[in-house]
């Protein structure tokens, strides 16, 4: 946990840690802050899930992947920064859009991009940086 | 994430799902489905108000679901949807494929 007020990290090796590790890592962000909104809440929790499955599923390339997420609950916005050190990813996030309905994947991004203000991919060094930012929005 | 089966009529089960719907459930979720539909019940029922998180990965496994159950000569409905799920469902409008109902017993009695 970071000594910054509102700001808080996650280290993850995967396998053998997974989304599991995400979900109870955003259990305690809620617990410590309070005043975020269930709304906010919702919609944080499904972007960084998604955000990290991808980067799972995909950064891995078959030999595991580190991650590191953090999280800055603001007076005004939350920001999140996903990096791993996975393979880089050949994606326009701003292109993301929803496939047929009839699909049974490619719809992550897309919901992302739903959920979130502002959604960023960078491939920093040798890492791939994610970064979301959502406007908070009162209960 | 649990996954309780009901064998509602001869042809028809009720899944009474609770936990998360996510990439780490979704394939287990795809194996109980085919092994009811194997066992001769095509008409199902995903009761998800005890799921408080389903993801894109969730969403692909009751598309999946969906096919697997109208392949046999059924089809899926989902009855009660947490709030979270709902969010899902209308974000991706999935509404156009998957029926809601309010809860399992009007998801079962509707089946003509």
């Amino acid at each position: 946990m970071s000594p910054m007020p509102g700001g808080h990290s996650l280290d993850l090796a995967c396998p053998p840690d997974d989304v599991t590790a995400v979900h109870r890592f955003l259990e305690t962000v809620w617990d410590a802050e309070p005043t975020l909104s269930a709304e906010d809440r919702m919609a944080l929790e499904l972007a960084l899930v998604e955000l990290a499955s991808n980067v799972i599923e995909h950064g891995a390339d078959g030999h595991g992947v580190v991650c590191s997420l953090q999280l800055d609950v603001g007076p005004d916005s939350v920001r999140a920064r996903l990096t791993d050190d996975g393979v880089p990813v050949e994606v326009d996030p701003a292109a993301a859009t929803l496939p047929d309905a009839l699909a049974e994947s490619g719809r992550g991004l897309a919901l992302v991009q739903m959920v979130v203000d502002d959604l960023r991919y960078e491939r920093v060094a040798d890492q791939n940086r994610w970064t979301v930012r959502r406007g908070r929005h009162p209960a | 994430m649990d996954i309780v089966v009901h064998e509602a009529a001869e042809d028809t089960a009720v899944l009474e799902c609770s936990g998360r719907l996510n990439m780490v459930s979704a394939g287990a979720f795809r194996e109980t489905v085919a092994k009811v539909v194997d066992g001769g019940r095509a008409r199902l029922v995903v009761e998800l108000s005890g799921v408080d998180f389903m993801d894109s990965s969730g969403l692909g496994a009751l598309v999946g679901c969906l096919k697997t159950a109208r392949q046999a000569g059924g089809d899926l409905r989902i009855a009660a949807p947490s709030e979270q799920v709902q969010m899902v469902l209308k974000l991706s409008n999935i509404d156009k494929i998957l029926r809601t109902y309010p809860d399992g017993d009007a998801a079962v009695s509707t089946w003509g």
